[in-house]
């Protein structure tokens, strides 16, 4: 498959696997070393979900906070598939400055990722972003995606109202489908995707990692050295 | 051996930060990091040589200081040996970014991302739509 044809003018995401698995591996070991749960003979990533499974909502918000000290994130992931980002960007990239651990819990009345487009946040129309989970991913514990001539046509019926991220993109929780995924596996999508998570039903937590990045030749909306910082793959 | 926040002008490349935000970001950012703040240096408006904070080092022996962003850094050529000079043992933090370092190098290597930001194109979102950015990047050539 050619992911940039897939991206651009096929369903605007794809399932990839991750091509480096020795820096993932690491990375997954990182974060369950740095994630600060009661510190067991046996810790790993199952023994992690499990925990955080468990925790109230300040907690796994402390913990969120606690992992922003994992400043070489991005680079791990962006190392986690370097022959595809430079395929798709060249060797010279601006990348997420901080990306971002997602840790999501089973059961109602949990966090969940309203349905969005990584447009709003304002960076930049040429940004991709790769979502990769830690872990096997259980039935319905993923992320669901709508494919791009979808995403596309809700964008335009809105725009012409007025609005972004109105009622009609809110209210697609319902009945949404996620993708299943191994560890070793994981999704890209391009800004205009809609994309966002479900109510799931598990003794484990979901925990995945994600980051944006783009060619540094490509225009930005904001030049926010804030979210992004320049790195050059080698 | 003393810590500095630094205000500049408003204008700090791509950003527009009046000077008492930037004392929030800079304050905050000493919290977070268990930095305690002895001294505030404001530079004149329209500069980014950070002359003041050279002239004060001489006199004060500043150990750390915080800046707002990696923007403040001087962009010509003859203001950055000077600061590169000057200032090789203090250790700088930039609060937006939450980086920090000290030397020649990682002076140097701050400098160079300022730059590749400063000479980034940009779109301009308020003359676009959604649908004319999605245009954009299906039209552009990879």
């Amino acid at each position: 498959m050619n992911i940039y044809e897939e991206l651009m003018h096929g369903r605007g995401y794809a399932v990839i696997p991750v091509e480096n698995m020795e820096t993932f591996i690491k990375l997954r070991d990182s974060f369950v070393e740095r994630i600060n749960v009661s510190n067991g003979s046996e810790k790993n990533i199952e023994f992690v979900r499990k925990a955080i499974a468990k925790m109230s909502k300040a907690e796994i918000n402390k913990s969120m906070i606690d992992i922003l000290k994992f400043t070489n994130l991005s680079e791990m992931i962006v190392n986690s598939f370097p022959k595809l980002i430079e395929s798709l960007c060249g060797k010279e990239l601006f990348i997420q400055r901080r990306a971002t651990m997602i840790m999501n819990v089973p059961g109602e009345g949990q966090a969940k990722q309203w349905p969005h487009y990584e447009l709003m946040s304002g960076i930049s129309p040429f940004t991709y972003v790769i979502w990769a989970p830690l872990h096997d991913l259980e039935d319905q514990s993923g992320a669901y995606y709508i494919n791009r001539k979808e995403s596309l046509e809700i964008m335009k019926k809105e725009q012409s109202t007025g609005l972004v991220n109105g009622p009609t993109v809110l209210n697609m929780m319902q009945n949404q489908k996620s993708i299943p995924l191994k560890f070793g596996q994981a999704i890209i999508f391009n800004p205009f995707i809609i994309h966002g998570n479900v109510t799931f039903s598990s003794k484990f937590a979901r925990i995945a990692s994600s980051v944006r990045f783009q060619s540094c030749k490509k225009p930005l909306l904001q030049k926010n050295s804030e979210y992004l910082k320049y790195y050059q793959l080698t | 051996m003393t810590t500095a926040i630094i205000t500049t002008d408003i204008n700090i490349g791509p950003f527009k930060i009046p000077s008492n935000g930037q004392s929030m970001i800079m304050n905050n950012y000493a919290q977070r990091n268990n930095l305690v703040v002895e001294l505030a240096i404001p530079e004149p408006m329209m500069s980014n040589a950070l002359a003041t904070v050279q002239w004060l080092h001489k006199e004060t022996k500043l150990s750390k200081v915080i800046l707002s962003s990696i923007h403040q850094l001087p962009t010509k050529q003859d203001r950055i040996e000077e600061l590169l000079k000057n200032m090789k043992d203090v250790e700088f933090h930039f609060a937006l970014e939450g980086i920090s370092g000290k030397g020649r190098d990682f002076l140097l290597k701050t400098i160079k991302e300022a730059k590749m930001f400063m000479e980034a194109q940009t779109i301009d979102s308020a003359k676009t739509t959604w649908s004319d950015l999605y245009k954009v990047i299906t039209k552009d050539k990879k």
